[in-house]
């Protein structure tokens, strides 16, 4: 393990999806899966899950999950950072699950502890007779796979509505990044900074 | 030769007058500099936000850049557009803001701007909408040639960017 030339670095992810704030919606599940480069590889852990239906408090209008997140990433490369993408899904009148939101965020990159809010959206009908008919037939568009929300290219071709919040926990740890020569943090405010100074003495 | 990554997300704006809004973006270099993985430039979906008046991109930004000089440290410029029901795009504002240098994540406000016509232009921009657009967008993200624009100010685009630099004290370089 303590070897002193690594040829890759390891980035430690811990962590919950903790709550969710869906203002018009109750009884929700949520799945995650993780989006990454190809010079990226999980080693360990689950990379996707599916949570339980949680309904919303009488005290608190939050949903809580307290779904854990345990993975562990190996790469030689920062390109293709992982991305978490989770979706919503709960029932609409008739009972059918539907989507309720997608969204995605960058694992953390630096090492401790970290919260998240990231935003929900639900993609819309572009045309006003699809938007009828999917009325209609009391079925809504979604992606055929989640994934797309973690990627930059054709979304200049989706129309959404965010309507919602998913809120996520993280504990990084990350390895031999350093021992690579990257530079996660700043010297300026960090207490990492402090710590390398006094290495060097 | 030092690397430098960019990642993060643009993560919506608010500020601007209506919502539905979309952002086309973009990275400029000096000549030093050299993408070798990621997407330069793109644009982002249309957030009609149900709650609120921030429209949210949610849009992934993954860059990988090597560079034999520091001149020229990568900006990102950034146009809001505003789409209305019929589909019609209307210029919201232009902005950049410089790639932070110093590694780490970074929570970025950039304000924005857009160009403002005669009084007649405003008057009609009032009735029928559109209203002036730059004839080159280098304008955004130089200082060179602004002085005879007139500009009002518009909404903020927020962003999250993490710098990870490597090699970079090889070179004696401080950040």
């Amino acid at each position: 393990m303590t070897s002193n030339n690594p040829a890759v670095f390891l980035l430690m992810v811990n962590g919950q999806i903790e709550s969710a704030d869906f203002p018009e919606y109750d009884d929700l599940y949520c799945k995650y899966c993780f989006v990454y480069g190809h010079d990226w590889a999980p080693t360990s852990g689950l990379e996707e899950g599916i949570s339980q239906i949680t309904s919303k408090g009488r005290l608190s209008q939050s949903l809580v999950w307290n779904f854990p997140l345990d993975i562990t990433f190996k790469s030689t490369n920062p390109f293709g950072w992982p991305q978490i993408v989770v979706s919503v899904y709960g029932p609409d009148t008739f009972g059918n699950d539907v989507v309720r939101g997608y969204g995605a965020v960058h694992i953390p990159f630096t090492p401790g502890k970290h919260t998240k809010t990231i935003p929900m959206f639900v993609p819309e009908s572009t045309s006003r007779l699809q938007k009828f008919t999917s009325w209609l037939m009391g079925r809504r568009p979604e992606f055929t796979d989640p994934k797309v929300v973690a990627q930059g290219e054709g979304r200049e071709v989706t129309r959404v509505r965010s309507q919602g919040f998913v809120t996520l926990q993280f504990n990084i740890v990350t390895k031999d990044m350093k021992k690579l020569g990257y530079d996660t943090t700043s010297t300026e405010h960090s207490p990492a900074g402090l710590t390398r100074a006094s290495q060097q003495l | 030769m030092a690397e430098l990554h960019i990642i993060g997300q643009i993560i919506g704006a608010t500020g601007f007058p209506q919502n539905s809004l979309f952002c086309k973006w973009g990275v400029h270099t000096g000549g030093a500099w050299r993408l070798l993985s990621g997407l330069r430039e793109g644009q982002t979906q249309v957030d009609m936000p149900q709650t609120g008046d921030m429209a949210y991109w949610s849009h992934p930004i993954d860059l990988h850049y090597t560079t034999k000089g520091l001149q020229g440290w990568p900006k990102l410029h950034l146009q809001v557009w505003h789409q209305d029901s019929f589909g019609r795009c209307q210029l919201y504002g232009y902005g950049y803001i410089h790639v932070p240098s110093s590694p780490g994540q970074h929570r970025l406000q950039c304000v924005t701007w857009r160009p403002l016509g005669s009084w007649q232009d405003q008057l009609s921009e009032m009735f029928v909408g559109g209203g002036p657009q730059l004839r080159s967008p280098d304008l955004i993200y130089s200082g060179a040639d602004r002085y005879r624009l007139h500009t009002v100010g518009m909404g903020t685009v927020e962003l999250e960017l993490c710098i990870i630099l490597r090699h970079f004290d090889r070179y004696g370089v401080e950040s």
